[in-house]
């Protein structure tokens, strides 16, 4: 049967393998399910002509796209014989092969350029209503002018948050999913001891970035805030800093707690402001001996936080202790929760190891998977929002990888900085946001994880 | 004389052909011979005993032939010597020779032979002189062997059907062999059959001829094998006598030689009077030893006098490439020749292979005097002390040392780089927390950095260069000090909030001193000034004062690191020697590390972890492990882990300064390629 027509001239007489061509892709991307015979030495690109083909068969106007195989969950990376000897798969019987497109940018867009390194990224807010907050999604920095911004699209700045006075360390879109785009809220900590809250309405259009001021200033930590998470629903925040404690934070805007004392300190000067609050923490978690870098809040009850004392703690939110804690000899950069059930933790240490565990394994506590492509430390790692499988990681080595749990190898190197990339976030779940030491804000959109 | 001869010959060609017999006739044929002999001796005893009589050798002979003619067949007899006739008739041109020194030896015979066996003797006679006349003068009399297997056992072959090949590689066949029932109708037949022998060897029929069974029968009887040879011949004296006047004397041994001699007791009397007069004493000493040695006594084991001698080195055995006539392979090209020039003088070959047609053509080693010359000269200079080595297995030597697996964690790869200054970096310093570190540097400005991202955060410009920088300890006040030139500023770093700050500002003012106090107090030795540009303390003229004196080995300390124990002190030395004190146990070092080839810069010593560094103008960095146990019994343990590479050498100078952060096994260095660079595990 000769399907491959191009290739069918050509072809020396080499081992055949019988496979079947599966997807669980929309209908368009079905191809007829017979069995065919293909060259055991096909590679992914030949495997991918075929399938192209076998589609273009029953749908005339079918524009080529390349694909991704899956023998028994497992990326096909090499030659197909190759990958049969490795694994130890039989070839004598029928191979179903599951193809699935392939995850890598289509498209790089302009760098969005800022006045100074840019030191977090954060474009996670994916509202409910899809079709009508699409457009008004936004992307928010963090930089190290001391200034947040908010990004509506490639280059266009909407809103810059004014008001810390050292370098922003990490932002975080704290917006309840589903609220209306009108009211957003977001948070930022800096290296001047405090996590500072803004509201702005992300449908205004604008032509000038308009400048707006936090209308509430959390203090209480006695160093640099490292990082900072946001509640799922939006209520609170958490941060974690290098004095080695997690603080809770309220975001909510209601002054009922009578914070205004500092309020009127700001009316002296000449314009007016919007009234500022002061929060203090709700709780703090102690037990940290280190600098905490990164903190994550995925759920209500509980908080990951990664830390430079080579642990990873999971702290229970009501009670304030921790449940767990995973060593891992090196320093803890970064942290993410996600992937299967969203209960895998990935995490960037002071190596260029990613590491992923299971902390549902019970016994062991050695990392399930480890991939070492990076050459120098992961500064930021974000597991896909719909995919368990899906990963983005920021190197200090300059280079942004995608990764699939299903293969060692990256699925696509992004390495459009020139210089360290300090942050890394999926945005609009098809495209790559990363901010490095450039100043640059790069997009890589096109990336079609189903 | 020729008869003689041929006599001798057939001797000893029967004595050759009995011993092929013995080898080669089974037993079994012999004994059948031999009964044969046996019955038919017995059974003809009365008939020919009066012939026998006689002679005792010929009647065995005449026996045999008897036995052959004996019986009825005398018609067949005759009948055979028709045949031997004829056959001889067939070949008349050598017929007649034949019979000629048939003749001849007949005659010789005939004087002993009775006249009566003339007839067979002649039969007999004429196969032995066919023979005489086919045999050569080599050694070798035999005809060749028909059978070509070799000395190997008949048995190998017992199966096949040919015994081994002939010259033209074809296989000899086996003959068909008689079966028992046709030999024995045969020997019933034929009279004569049991003279018939199968060679198994040659895999042919041999007829034994009268000679040979006659041969065959004294060998059994244990006599000579020929008849001619006498064993009691009469004993002749070789020696003449006659001339023989002086026969052996018989006298008696005269008395004189039984007294004992009167002189000799005298002179024994005279040697004991001057014994006992003294006038001979006896030394108990023995006799020096004669200086006598023996010439060819082995010397090399003995010691000798004068130099020592040292044996020329061995040699490599030439290879082909030393032929004079070497494979066109072992011939290298001219270009390889021109590409010797290139090499040193040592890693040239030796011998470059050439081709010489002949040995004769091979000219005089064109070395020989320059070599000889190098040797003597080496002689001449080489030492002459025998210097006894000692076998110790150099690796029992090393001490045992944990691997650097166990050791771990310890800086090991480059992440991080902090660039910005423009010139060396003189020093760094960390913030107690490990967030920041401050650099100074020769242009002037001094830095704080994050440690995390390699960012600078805050530059000061102060104009000189920077000889140190060092935090404040207290995480509370972020301050640092810098020495520059004789100038020592305290600064503010900026990192605090604004109590910090605040407190800061109210540390760092002073009021502004007139002149220097002259008093004893600590305050008089330095000057305290307002620095308003920068908005810190200025220290001016800082005198120094010794305050304890330490014992070092090395030429010239460059630094100091103290062990967070404090009872341990890192010495490191421009000589490039790191020494490692151990202040209980003494003043000199406990360890001397010899690693650097250049100056040691710095030295430090982690505040947590069991690492010490050392830093050199060689580029590289050095870590140890330095373990200091509590139990006092324990020597600290000191072992070499990592060499730090990354620096770039800038005016002779590479790596001024390196500083363990607080917390984490990572170790920053300062270069002078105006570098920072973070180590991590």
């Amino acid at each position: 049967m000769d399907i491959d027509g191009n290739d069918g001239a050509s072809e020396e007489p080499s081992r055949q393998v019988q496979v079947r061509f599966v997807t669980k892709l929309k209908l368009q991307y079905k191809a007829q399910p017979a069995s065919i015979a293909i060259p055991a030495n096909a590679t992914r690109f030949r495997l991918s002509n075929i399938v192209n083909n076998l589609i273009q068969k029953g749908n005339e106007d079918w524009e080529p796209e390349p694909f991704d195989f899956l023998i028994d969950g497992e990326l096909v990376r090499m030659s197909l014989e190759e990958f049969l000897l490795a694994k130890g798969i039989s070839i004598e019987k029928v191979l179903e092969i599951e193809y699935i497109k392939a995850v890598a940018p289509r498209k790089e867009e302009e760098p969005s350029l800022h006045d100074d390194w840019v030191s977090a990224v954060d474009g996670s807010n994916d509202g409910k209503a899809e079709l009508v907050v699409l457009s008004y999604r936004y992307i928010l920095t963090g930089c190290y002018d001391s200034f947040g911004r908010i990004w509506r699209a490639v280059g266009t700045c909407t809103h810059v948050l004014e008001g810390h006075s050292g370098p922003v360390t990490s932002v975080c879109i704290c917006s309840p999913k589903g609220e209306s785009v009108m009211d957003q809220t977001v948070a930022t900590a800096s290296k001047d001891r405090t996590v500072r809250l803004w509201k702005f309405d992300a449908e205004e259009s604008l032509n000038q970035p308009k400048k707006i001021r936090a209308f509430k200033i959390l203090r209480g930590h006695n160093a640099a805030v490292q990082s900072i998470g946001s509640e799922p629903s939006g209520a609170m925040v958490c941060s974690g800093s290098w004095d080695c404690t997690i603080n809770l934070w309220d975001a909510s805007a209601s002054d009922n707690e009578g914070d205004i004392v500092s309020v009127k300190k700001r009316k002296k000067g000449g314009e007016h402001q919007e009234p500022q609050s002061e929060g203090e923490a709700l709780s703090t978690f102690v037990g940290h001996t280190q600098c905490v870098s990164s903190v994550v809040w995925p759920e209500r009850g509980t908080i990951y936080s990664a830390s430079w004392d080579h642990s990873i703690r999971r702290w229970d939110v009501a009670t304030g202790k921790d449940s767990q804690s995973i060593f891992c000899g090196k320093v803890v950069n970064c942290l993410d929760i996600g992937g299967e059930s969203s209960a895998l933790i990935a995490a960037g240490c002071s190596d260029p190891i990613l590491r992923i565990w299971d902390p549902r394994k019970p016994g062991t506590l050695s990392p399930i998977y480890q991939f070492s492509s990076h050459n120098s430390w992961i500064s930021s790692i974000k597991w896909h929002n719909k995919s368990w499988f899906h990963l983005v990681s920021a190197s200090y080595d300059g280079k942004v990888m995608l990764w699939d749990l299903r293969t060692a190898w990256p699925l696509a190197v992004i390495d459009t900085h020139t210089e360290k990339v300090l942050c890394a976030d999926w945005w609009k779940n098809d495209s790559v946001v990363s901010g490095g030491a450039d100043s640059n804000l790069c997009i890589s959109s096109g990336i079609s994880v189903q | 004389m020729k008869q003689r001869k041929q006599n001798e010959f057939k001797n000893g060609k029967d004595k050759a052909k009995v011993q092929k017999l013995k080898s080669k006739l089974e037993e079994e044929t012999l004994r059948r011979i031999a009964e044969a002999a046996a019955a038919e001796e017995s059974s003809d005893d009365s008939t020919f005993v009066s012939v026998s009589e006689d002679d005792d050798d010929e009647s065995l002979s005449e026996d045999g032939s008897s036995i052959s003619e004996s019986g009825s067949e005398q018609s067949k007899l005759s009948n055979d010597e028709d045949v031997d006739q004829a056959s001889e008739s067939d070949n008349p041109s050598s017929g007649s020779d034949d019979d000629d020194d048939h003749q001849s030896g007949d005659s010789v015979r005939d004087r002993d032979d009775n006249d009566n066996y003339h007839g067979e003797d002649k039969h007999g006679e004429s196969d032995d002189s066919r023979e005489v006349v086919e045999e050569s003068d080599s050694s070798e009399d035999e005809v060749a062997p028909r059978n070509t297997i070799g000395d190997v056992p008949l048995e190998w072959y017992k199966d096949e059907e040919h015994i081994g090949y002939d010259l033209a590689g074809k296989k000899i066949k086996k003959k068909e062999r008689q079966s028992k029932l046709d030999s024995f109708l045969a020997s019933v037949d034929d009279s004569k059959n049991w003279r018939k022998i199968i060679d198994e060897y040659n895999d042919e029929e041999v007829e034994l001829t009268k000679e040979e069974t006659k041969l065959v029968r004294r060998l059994l009887k244990g006599k000579a094998p020929h008849a001619d040879f006498d064993p009691h011949a009469p004993y002749i004296d070789w020696f003449d006598w006659d001339g023989a006047k002086h026969p052996l004397s018989n006298a008696p041994e005269p008395k004189r030689r039984f007294i004992p001699s009167k002189w000799e007791s005298k002179k024994v009397l005279r040697l004991v009077r001057a014994i006992r007069e003294g006038r001979i004493k006896l030394d108990d000493k023995p006799n020096e030893k004669a200086r006598l040695y023996d010439l060819w006594h082995d010397s090399s084991s003995s010691g000798r006098q004068g130099l020592a001698y040292i044996p020329a080195p061995r040699r490599k055995v030439g290879g082909h490439e030393e032929s004079y006539r070497p494979s066109a392979e072992y011939i290298p090209t001219q270009e390889e020749i021109n590409s010797y020039q290139l090499l040193f003088e040592e890693d040239r070959p030796k011998v470059i292979p050439k081709e010489y047609t002949s040995l004769r053509s091979v000219p005089a080693y064109s070395k020989a005097v320059q070599e000889m010359f190098d040797r003597c000269l080496d002689l001449y200079l080489c030492p002459r002390v025998r210097k006894n080595r000692i076998n110790i297995d150099p690796e029992s030597l090393k001490p045992k040392l944990p691997s650097r697996k166990d050791l771990k964690p310890y800086p090991t790869t480059c992440y991080l780089e902090y660039k910005g200054h423009t010139g060396p970096v003189m020093t760094i310093s960390t913030e107690p927390t490990g967030q920041w570190i401050a650099s100074g540097s020769k242009d002037g400005t001094v830095r704080i950095w994050e440690v995390e991202t390699g960012r600078c955060l805050r530059v000061w410009d102060l104009g000189e260069s920077i000889d140190e920088v060092a935090w404040n300890p207290l995480p509370e006040l972020p301050i640092f000090a810098v020495a520059a030139g004789h100038d020592v500023f305290i600064l503010n770093t900026g990192c605090g909030n604004n109590e910090e700050d605040k407190k800061i500002e109210e540390l760092l003012h002073v009021e502004p001193q007139k002149a220097m106090d002259d008093s004893d107090t600590t305050a008089s030795i330095v000057n305290w000034g307002q620095d308003d540009k920068h908005g810190g303390i200025r220290l001016k003229h800082f005198k120094q004062k010794l305050v304890k004196k330490l014992e070092a080995g090395v030429r010239e300390i460059s630094s100091i690191a103290i062990h967070p124990g404090g009872d341990n002190v890192i010495v490191g030395s421009r000589d490039g020697k790191l020494c490692w004190f151990d202040m209980d146990l003494s003043s000199r070092p406990y360890r001397v590390l010899r690693c650097h080839p250049k100056d040691i810069t710095r030295v430090a010593c982690h505040r947590s972890y069991p690492l010490f560094a050392s830093c050199s103008d060689d580029s590289t960095a050095y870590i140890f492990h330095g373990m200091v146990y509590s139990d006092l019994n324990q020597n600290p343990l000191i072992v070499p882990l990592e060499i730090l590479r990354g620096h770039s050498t800038t005016d002779g100078r590479g790596v001024l300064d390196c500083k363990f952060h607080p917390r984490q096994p990572w170790l920053f260095t300062a270069g002078a390629d105006s570098l920072i660079k973070l180590y991590c595990h």
